[in-house]
């Protein structure tokens, strides 16, 4: 019988990818998606009617009963959230609701129409924040310094609590920085691949970025959405870091991204103090080796091949933008 | 200039034993209460002018910054929320609507109408779980066992998030398990204290209780409001484990409860498994000696004291 699984956040980058692998496997896949005025589908409208969207909000309990209603998934993966960790500074309240309580409100949902069905939780590095230990694994404790981290913790331990109390198989990917040219440009790497594409272009003469020398662990985010459906292959449910295993600044992704069409980030890029944030997290370094040992997961793609893959990407859109306006 | 305070949860068990603190040392005290404050109004209509009401909620966050504005509060105390443990697995979205976003609204309003206040938030042991570390202090991870512990973990960390964020004076208070003669009903030690007193009078032949090897380090609420007063004292904010560091079996509270008006409980307690909570947290005993150390706090009461003082006020108010 065919699978049939339900995305919320299936507009994101992270839903574009799963959908695209679900369908693949001869999934049958569901989406919720909020009614706004502006549809934000860009990431997903090359799957047209192959994927079914469902009208539903993780801050509306009874829209979640009604889209599990409707999909009946034998697997759900929540990767809806408020995800900008500098916005959740200035929109803590919503950011707690959707991203923290949002997770109880749907796996009430589930224990009540589909009990069985198999569960992801997004948790993300976020959550170690200041955390004195490195690299981090899935015993480090948790120390988030933003909302949007407190938020995540929130989700991460409930769901914890509904699988150790009700036998839900219900697990937690935490993600370490997953990057791709469907990452929204509020994000410091495709701002910096979009701004690289703009200059090489002559649109633009310089990138404002703010702290350089903060270091992250980024891979790709279509290898590490494969992670995520290998989680809900498993027999029992678990909590894993996905994570590269190295890091790198973002002066170093500079670098690189500059580098690939021939240029020197230092004679570009200004650092600009409004863009550091309120409480900077320390440094976040992922230990994947229980998803290589348990699940067999590894990533595939290397930072220079993700940065490379990105800067392509916004230099062919920059170019079709700049041919859209000439014409 | 008398130095002011805002209580969010006046009107509990915590707050009405920090008010008589706070009025005993001369601030002016100004309570966060919903449309019927009742039986409030009439206890704290002894401190006058001294103890005010201010209409406001945790769920909405203009009647928080209206009544910051009005208290122009030196120190604000978040005792509030939603206190029972069990019932926060039939309605965690409410208990978490409280208890977690509740605290952020709060935090989020001290930051905009109040933002020199010293601000203390009630976080409790329950965030530590099924903690491997016995005891536990303030580095012992946090690994919240009941949607009530996770919604407390998220004003913890939120707390934190602010100190280190904004620069806020915003402490945790890491509660263990505080008891006393005003402990409302539900809660087990009310239950068994109120239950020896009903056996000494005769009016009932048994007690049906959950688990009894369930153990807890039990102090006395009057003492953990003065550890809260003192972390709004110290130039650093921090977190404080607040715990008398002595673990007690819910079967010894029974015993020094009966023992005390002369009876035996093994005569009158049944364990009942409908009041057995899913995942019951293991062993939580708390490791004060940050406390003492920067506060210069200790409990000054003890566990014998706590039980007799709780079945004393039951005799008394039953009696009546």
């Amino acid at each position: 019988m065919t699978r049939r699984a339900l995305i919320t956040g299936i507009t994101g980058q992270d839903g574009s990818y799963l959908a695209e692998l679900l369908l693949d496997k001869g999934y049958e896949v569901y989406g919720i998606v909020r009614r706004a005025s502006t549809p934000s589908d860009e990431r997903i409208s090359h799957l047209g009617d192959r994927i079914e969207l469902l009208v539903g909000d993780l801050s509306d309990e009874s829209s979640l009963l009604q889209c599990l209603e409707d999909a009946q998934p034998d697997e759900v993966y929540n990767l809806a959230a408020q995800s900008f960790v500098g916005d959740s500074w200035r929109q803590p309240i919503y950011t707690g609701d959707v991203d923290g309580l949002g997770v109880t409100r749907l796996l009430n949902a589930i224990r009540r129409v589909r009990p069985r069905a198999r569960f992801y939780q997004a948790s993300t590095s976020e959550m170690f924040g200041g955390t004195n230990e490195a690299p981090q694994r899935e015993t480090t404790p948790f120390h988030p310094r933003s909302p949007y981290g407190v938020a995540k913790a929130y989700g991460h331990y409930i769901t914890l609590n509904y699988r150790e109390s009700f036998g839900m198989h219900a697990s937690n990917g935490i993600l370490f920085n997953h990057e791709s040219p469907r990452r929204g440009l509020e994000f410091v790497t495709r701002k910096i691949t979009d701004g690289v594409a703009r200059i090489k272009q002559g649109v633009a003469r310089e990138l404002r970025l703010g702290n350089l020398d903060a270091k992250r662990d980024w891979g790709f985010a279509g290898d590490y959405v494969e992670g995520m459906w290998l989680m809900l292959q498993q027999d029992e449910p678990g909590d894993y870091v996905l994570a590269t295993g190295e890091t790198h600044t973002v002066r170093e992704f500079c670098e690189f991204a500059f580098g690939h069409v021939g240029l020197d980030y230092e004679q570009y890029v200004v650092v600009d103090e409004r863009f550091f944030r309120p409480a900077e997290v320390e440094l976040l370094l992922g230990d994947p080796s229980k998803a290589k040992a348990e699940l067999g997961w590894e990533p595939k793609t290397s930072l220079r091949e993700l940065v490379e893959m990105m800067v392509d990407a916004d230099m062919e859109r920059v170019r079709r933008e700049l041919a859209l306006t000439s014409a | 200039m008398a130095p002011r305070a805002l209580i969010a949860g006046i009107a509990g068990q915590d707050g009405t034993y920090l008010t008589e603190l706070l009025a005993g040392k001369g601030y002016e005290v100004v309570g966060l209460l919903g449309p019927h404050p009742g039986d409030f109004s009439v206890w704290a209509a002894r401190y006058g002018d001294q103890v005010r009401g201010a209409q406001g909620d945790l769920s909405d966050p203009e009647s928080l910054t209206r009544a910051l504005r009005l208290a122009k509060p030196d120190e604000v105390y978040n005792l509030a929320g939603f206190s029972s443990v069990g019932a926060s697995w039939q309605q965690p979205v409410l208990s978490a609507e409280v208890n977690a976003v509740g605290a952020l609204r709060l935090l989020e309003a001290v930051r905009e109408a109040a933002p020199e206040a010293r601000f203390v938030q009630a976080s409790s042991a329950d965030i530590f779980g099924q903690a491997e570390d016995v005891p536990q202090n303030e580095e012992t991870p946090i690994r919240p066992r009941s949607p009530y512990a996770v919604a407390k973990a998220f004003a913890h960390f939120t707390a934190q998030s602010f100190r280190e964020g904004y620069g806020m004076h915003a402490s945790n208070a890491i509660l263990y398990s505080h008891e006393s003669p005003r402990r409302a009903p539900g809660f087990v030690t009310r239950k068994i204290a109120e239950g020896a007193a009903r056996a000494k009078l005769g009016r009932i032949d048994e007690l049906r209780l959950g688990n009894l090897d369930a153990a807890r380090d039990w102090g006395f609420a009057g003492d953990y409001v003065e550890a809260l007063w003192r972390m709004t004292r110290v130039d650093q904010s921090g977190d404080y484990v607040i715990a008398t560091g002595v673990r007690h079996t819910v079967r010894d509270f029974c015993a020094a409860a009966f023992g005390h008006v002369g009876l035996d409980w093994q005569d009158y307690v049944v364990v009942d498994t409908e009041f057995l909570r899913p995942a019951d947290p293991a062993v939580l005993v708390g490791d004060a000696s940050k406390a003492r150390r920067v506060l210069g706090w200790e409990p000054s009461v003890d566990f014998a004291q706590i039980v007799a003082m709780m079945v004393e006020a039951h005799l008394e108010r039953l009696s009546r």
